[in-house]
């Protein structure tokens, strides 16, 4: 058939710099989220860009759903692509899942990332004895029972919550990527994240490792980043973005720029 | 519109055809007013050897017998027919649109892939029917994604991929279940040359049939590491779940979750034991039996192996764990693991990473010689456990919004295919005895097998009513009641079941096919809206062109979904699906234009007619066009309003304006000569009234009039000026470019920004005509409160919000096509910011982030930095500064207040002057008013709360210490380091920009301890008169910077002496009649920090009244 997996999942490399650079994107987007991050890059990197499995840009029929139960197929989609591309090493930059993502590939692969950069990323959403993760479970199942009551009134809802910050445009265009998922992926997916649970394994992320955070962010308490970079294995910044919502990238995409590129050249 | 049989007929081959018109016949029999794809359906599965009923045949998996299975899908089908509306018969019933876009497709399909198939089917039906006949086999290929046929089929228990794959697969290969894994899209095998056959990665529902992921992990781990590093530990939160999941697992299931190479592996768990070891006992006795024990079962052993699993090890870190038990633990286990190399598996769990290392730290010889190997578990529990009811998901996904004629079937009968599921097995044999009881009551028949998995309740009803031998007509309206009772018997339990036993044992995942047909439609839509935003030539801002049709993508489905339910009738849900996509096609193409062209021209509203009355066609041509017309648009605008005493121009506007009403595609071409014959005019001397080539000297009067102390690069500015106007500046080719590039270099923000706005107003009428726009603005870290802040727009962030500084200038430069563009600290610019300065320079058109160019004709760029570059030297300071330009700036716009106390020893009367300025006074004064103001200013100060904390330190560091030398500025730790390599990169760029210029501007720095003086002077002038010659005024130094700072920015010449006399003049009486005293005191002026100033005085940014 020819199907592989670089098409299935949309693979792109722009750019023209020897050093690789892979921008993931996070639960309800796809890979046109970073286009304005992207041209920042574009000069001294080569840039990664794929869609995750169940973006809705993805055709849905990949999606299966005995095999994306776990985090660890997306690893193992992300590692595969970087094996396709014959990569040898790259920085990362994830977003919210593809944060976690990220992390366990490095665990897995240490030697193929110099460098992990994660926006809004969380270990565990769910809160914990000990640790606050910013979701009660109950919290959580309400949510669900909103999903799959009216998918579009969820969307609509909930897009605006997390950009955070008063940016239309944000808005529009997370709504439009939420939107475009199959609405039971979504849920799948969201499950999937909020069943993960990544902190007994921190400490296995030799990886140098960026937390990037805005001032405030609905579905990532500011105590996570302190969290992730206390208990992570590497060496790791916290870098506080003085904006709002979970998508900076969106919202605030110069300001993200120039943070990811400062923390790049550390 | 439906399409008359004979044109369909057209498409098809003779086989086709004659399928056709069974189904026409059908649908004639019936009394349907259209013939759609059920009647097909119908049609076909009426013929005994139909491709589809032997494609049937072949795909089946259930347990139940062909012939039952048949039976089910045919009621299936009668059922779904017996939904449609009827009317008077028709001699032919139309072909509903559903229907015809299937040919088409079919069609497309079949001209794409002769001899291929893709699973999906994402083609454009929009191709017009050409003389290709379609084959049966495509055509019913095509049928099977309508989604109500692939409903159809899944609620008989058939998956219509299945169907399509063997349809595809000549009979030859029997064996269905080798074709399912091998022949759909394979998705990671193909690539990584895994093996294809391995669990989990084949594509549809092959895996292993329980959702255990974690265990499949643990065993391929196993495995993968059979020579190194095999023995396990499992590393995560729910490491030890996941641990005893496995166990209970190999054990219960016999291995059947085990990779094929280590089946009838037994596991034996030492878990207690251990922990009842190390924490209670000590018993080296007993746990030395039980090692020997094991000895023993593992030289008895004969399969592959055994798995030791020695549990959470959280166990062993425990504070009262004895180091002595632990260690001969080690040993124990350790030598077991070299006695039986290849028969013994460890495995452990950690729920932190901690809990390894502290083990690893008492004992680093287990690492080589237990050989360990860390397995991640992420994931507490499979998503698939709490997915029981994902089926209701549909209810509100729109391919089936308008299938059901009531919501209440809309849910129930989409779910009651998963419903079995998701009971416990208590719950369902409650729920089925009541459903016995019921029916019992309903009819006499026997319930003793109606309960059989794969058939959705109501069709087992009919074929029990049938078995009775009531006729169909019966058939229906009975199962229609019971089918309802037993719907709410079965919600009934589910609810139960769901509120009692919360772990739903997971037996079966079943998606319906007809989901991933709905998939299908979707695709469709998805690919319409990607091809859409990559035809267009602004691609790259794909969120400018799809938002509007995601919008109306949901506006679109939303009303069909509402028109559904009252016509429910399926001819329209499945046709108006096919006329979506076209409709949407076209609506998007239409959205995206007007929107591009409200994003491009603002000012559009002027021109509404003209723009309005553009045929739709014009979509066709690039955005580029359009934005250049837009612009064309606005350079008229602009000017005929600057030049509305000449009437000529206005004329030639009107007339241009009907042009491009009339002939928008020429209007495109023509309008760069007219816009030229337009630019020639509104730089005419004549026009403008302010501008002439002898105007050298009024350009400089007026810019020295405003900003006095920068004499010589006031002359510079207008010697470049003149220049260029005059056609002697940088040439482009031939022509002489219109656009005039100046670099101001050095220090003085406010004046070289004055300037900048003096020269809009001179050259383009007014002040208005300035864009300004801070390049370090996205950098680092702004002052905030600062007194410069109240002459910048309070707007300023919220225009930036979600854009990049270039598609800002951009937008800016669209509105104000005729201006100033005034660009701070150009040497902080971002590198998106640099391509598009170094392109403008170089060709006169500015680019935005998408890359659409923006024409600055005509425009006045003005770049400022501070840094010294290369050749470019300052000249040398007369004398070492005391007030820095960088202190000034970061001066604070806070409330004033007066405060008097008793004369301190040290205050003498020794000066000349009785202003003294201090920095002492703020730490005894300020403080309890900042207590008190803590409330007040708290909203404020979170605000920028963390700036605050970044400057703590630094407002106080920034005092006025006129012995030492000016310190560096602090800021640089937040924005100056921002990437120590760009910083190299950007001094090499902007060496080469400010090469380009057309002038580059060197500015003196401002003499602020001149400025200093002179108000203290006056202000001395003040107090004196207020309070008499023996009273000391001590100022502290924030409010004096703040009050030269105002001074420096203010415009008008005696704001800063008026604002003395009457501010600081009638604080200082109300100061005197409140204290007065005759005891000697000094008067201190204070400034209260995190007070705001509430009022300004006029034309100055200081307080209005000076407090208390």
């Amino acid at each position: 058939m020819g199907t592989t997996l670089l098409e299935a999942l949309n693979v792109r490399v722009v750019g023209s710099g020897e050093k690789f650079l892979v921008l993931a994107h996070g639960f309800g987007t796809d890979q046109s989220t970073w286009q304005r991050i992207l041209p920042f890059f574009t000069q001294n990197y080569s840039v990664i860009l794929y869609d995750l499995v169940c973006a809705g840009s993805v055709n849905p029929d990949y999606f299966d759903f005995r095999r994306y139960t776990t985090l660890d197929a997306y690893v193992d989609d992300l590692l595969n692509i970087l094996d396709a591309l014959r990569v040898d090493r790259c920085a990362y930059v994830g977003h919210s899942v593809s944060a976690m993502i990220g992390l366990l590939a490095s665990i897995r692969r240490p030697e193929l990332f110099s460098k992990l950069i994660l926006i809004g990323a969380s270990p565990r959403f769910l809160n914990d004895k000990d640790y606050h993760g910013g979701f009660e479970r109950p919290d959580i199942e309400n949510v669900f029972a909103a999903m799959e009551a009216n998918y579009e009134a969820w969307v609509n809802g909930f897009a605006p919550l997390a950009v955070g910050a008063d940016v239309p445009a944000a808005v529009r265009e997370f709504s439009r990527t939420l939107f475009n998922m199959r609405p039971d992926i979504t849920l799948f997916v969201s499950r999937t994240v909020f069943n993960s649970d990544l902190r007994g394994i921190l400490g296995l992320v030799k990886v140098p490792c960026c937390i990037i955070q805005t001032a405030k962010d609905v579905s990532v308490p500011a105590s996570v980043a302190e969290y992730l970079k206390t208990h992570l294995g590497g060496r790791s910044t916290v870098e506080i973005l003085r904006t709002e919502g979970h998508l900076p990238h969106l919202s605030a995409p110069a300001l993200l720029a120039q943070v990811i590129r400062r923390a790049l050249s550390r | 519109m439906p399409t008359p049989v004979s044109l369909a007929r057209q498409c098809l081959t003779d086989e086709a055809a004659r399928a056709l018109d069974d189904a026409v016949a059908v649908a004639r029999r019936r009394s349907h007013t259209q013939t759609t794809s059920l009647h097909l359906v119908s049609a076909l599965l009426a013929l005994p050897s139909s491709i589809l009923r032997d494609a049937c045949a072949r795909a089946r998996n259930s347990p139940c017998s062909s012939r039952l299975q048949f039976r089910a899908l045919e009621l299936c089908v009668g059922v779904s027919l017996d939904r449609l509306p009827s009317s008077k018969t028709l001699d032919e019933p139309p072909i509903s649109n559903s229907l015809m876009a299937a040919i088409k497709r079919s069609q497309a399909n079949q001209r794409r892939h002769p001899d291929n198939f893709h699973l999906q089917q994402i083609h454009c039906n929009q191709q017009p029917a050409s003389v290709l006949k379609v084959e049966p086999k495509h055509f019913i290929l095509s049928i099977l994604d309508d989604p109500i046929v692939s409903r159809v089929f899944g609620d008989a228990g058939f998956r219509s991929c299945d169907i399509k794959l063997a349809i595809i697969h000549p009979p030859v290969m029997q064996a269905s279940k080798f074709s399912r894994t091998r022949c759909p899209p394979i998705f990671l095998c193909n690539l990584t040359g895994l093996d294809p056959g391995r669990p989990g990665l084949s594509f549809p529902f092959s895996g292993p049939q329980d959702g255990e992921e974690n265990c499949r992990r643990i065993g391929e781990a196993l495995v993968k590491r059979n020579g190194k590093g095999k023995n396990l530990l499992l590393l995560g939160a729910c490491a030890g779940d996941a641990l005893n999941r496995f166990i209970e697992c190999v054990n219960t299931d016999g291995g059947g979750i085990l990779p094929s190479e280590i089946a009838g592996l037994s596991v034996i768990s030492i878990e207690n034991e251990i922990i009842e070891f190390v924490s209670g006992g000590n018993d080296r006795e007993k746990m030395g039996f039980k090692f020997e024990e094991l000895r023993q079962k593992l030289e008895q052993c004969s399969g592959p192996g055994m798995v030791l699993s020695v549990g959470e090890l959280r166990a062993l870190v425990d504070e009262n764990v004895s180091s002595d038990a632990l260690s001969y633990l080690v040993s124990k286990l350790t030598g077991l693991l070299e006695g039986f190399r290849d028969k013994l598996w460890l495995m452990g769990a950690a729920a932190i990473y901690e809990t390894y290392s502290k083990i690893l730290g008492q004992f680093p010889a287990i690492e080589r010689d237990w050989d360990l190997h860390l397995l991640p578990i992420t994931s507490s529990k499979s998503p698939i456990d709490c997915f029981g009811s994902k089926s209701s998901l549909m209810g509100s996904f729109v391919p089936f919004g308008g299938f059901f004629s009531t919501p209440s079937d809309l849910k129930y009968p989409l779910r009651n295919v998963n419903q079995s599921i998701t009971r416990c097995h208590l719950c369902t044999a409650k729920y089925e005895q009541e459903v016995a009881a019921l029916l019992k009551m309903g009819s006499t028949v026997s319930v003793a097998d109606q309960y059989s998995e794969n058939l959705p309740s109501w069709l087992q009803m009919a074929q029990l009513d049938k078995g009775k031998g009531l006729d169909a007509a019966k058939t229906k309206n009975d199962g229609t009641t019971l089918n309802t009772r037993i719907l709410g018997l079965q919600k009934k339990w589910n609810d139960i079941c769901q509120r009692l036993h919360h772990a739903q044992p997971f037996s079966k995942f079943d998606i319906p096919q007809d989901r991933s047909q709905a998939s299908i439609a979707e695709g469709f839509q998805y690919v319409a809206d990607r091809k859409e935003s990559s035809s267009s030539s602004c691609s790259r801002d794909s969120s400018l062109n799809e938002n509007p049709c995601a919008n109306l993508s949901l506006g679109v489905l939303v009303d069909l979904q509402n028109v559904f339910p009252k016509k429910h009738s399926i001819p329209i849900t499945v046709a108006s699906e096919a006329e979506n996509v076209n409709y949407q096609s076209k609506l998007l193409k239409e959205a995206s234009k007007s929107q591009q062209k409200e994003k491009d021209s603002p000012w559009f509203t002027h021109f509404t007619l003209p723009h309005m009355s553009l045929p739709a066609d014009h979509t066709s041509s690039s955005s580029v066009t359009s934005v250049t017309t837009d612009l064309g648009l606005g350079i008229l605008y602009a000017s005929s309003s600057q030049e509305t005493n000449t009437p000529k121009l206005c004329d030639r506007g009107e007339h241009f304006q009907q042009f491009s009403g009339f002939n928008t595609f020429e209007f495109g071409v023509g309008e760069s000569t007219s816009r030229q014959i337009l630019q020639s005019s509104c730089s005419n001397p004549s026009s403008g009234g302010h501008f002439d080539s002898r105007d050298y000297k009024s350009i400089r009067k007026a810019l020295i009039e405003k900003v006095g102390w920068q004499e010589d690069a006031i002359c510079s500015i207008s010697q470049a000026i003149t220049r260029c106007k005059a056609g002697y500046g940088r040439r482009r080719g031939s022509t002489a470019r219109g656009d005039i590039w100046l670099s101001f270099i050095g220090p003085d923000k406010v004046g070289k920004k004055r300037i900048a706005s003096t020269l809009a107003e001179i050259i383009f009428g007014s002040q208005e005509n300035l864009v300004s726009v801070d390049l370090s603005f996205h950098g680092g870290v702004r002052p905030s409160n600062s007194v410069f802040e109240c002459q910048e727009f309070n707007d300023y962030d919220v225009k930036f919000r979600g854009k990049t500084i270039v598609d800002y200038i951009a937008m800016e430069l669209s509105k104000k096509p005729h201006s100033v563009v005034f660009l701070e600290n150009v040497e902080k610019a971002d590198c998106l910011a640099q391509t598009s300065l170094s392109q403008a320079v170089r060709t006169g058109k500015f680019p935005d982030s998408h890359g659409r160019e923006i024409s600055i004709n005509n425009m006045i760029f003005v770049t400022t930095s501070t840094i010294a570059m290369g050749n470019i030297k300052f000249q040398p300071q007369k004398e070492p500064i005391k007030l820095s330009e960088e202190n000034i700036l970061r001066a604070k716009s806070w409330q004033m207040r007066m405060l008097t106390e008793p004369v301190a020893e040290c205050a003498s009367l020794s000066s000349e002057m009785n202003v003294k300025i201090s920095r002492k006074v703020t730490s005894s004064a300020s403080f309890e008013n900042k207590r008190k103001l803590d409330g007040i200013t708290k909203s404020a100060e979170e605000e920028f709360s963390y700036e605050a904390k970044k400057r703590a330190h630094k407002v106080l560091g920034s005092s006025l210490d006129l012995n030492l030398p000016v310190e560096e500025t602090e800021d640089n730790t937040n924005s100056g380091s921002c990437d120590s390599d760009s910083i190299s990169e950007n001094s090499t760029w902007l060496e080469n920009f400010i090469e380009q210029v057309d002038e580059k501007v060197l500015f003196k720095s401002f003499d602020f301890d001149a400025l200093c003086e002179k108000i203290g002077r006056k202000i001395s002038v003040q107090v004196q008169r207020a309070f008499g010659s023996e009273i000391l005024l001590e100022i502290d130094d924030e409010v004096m910077m703040q009050i030269t700072a105002a001074s420096w920015l203010c415009t008008r010449s005696r704001a800063m002496e008026d604002w003395i006399e009457s501010v600081l003049g009638r604080g200082c009486s109300e100061a005197r009649q409140k204290y007065h005293s005759n005891a000697q005191y000094v008067v201190k002026l204070v400034s209260c920090k995190g007070l705001l100033v509430d009022e300004r005085a006029p034309g100055i940014c200081l307080p209005s009244r000076i407090n208390l």
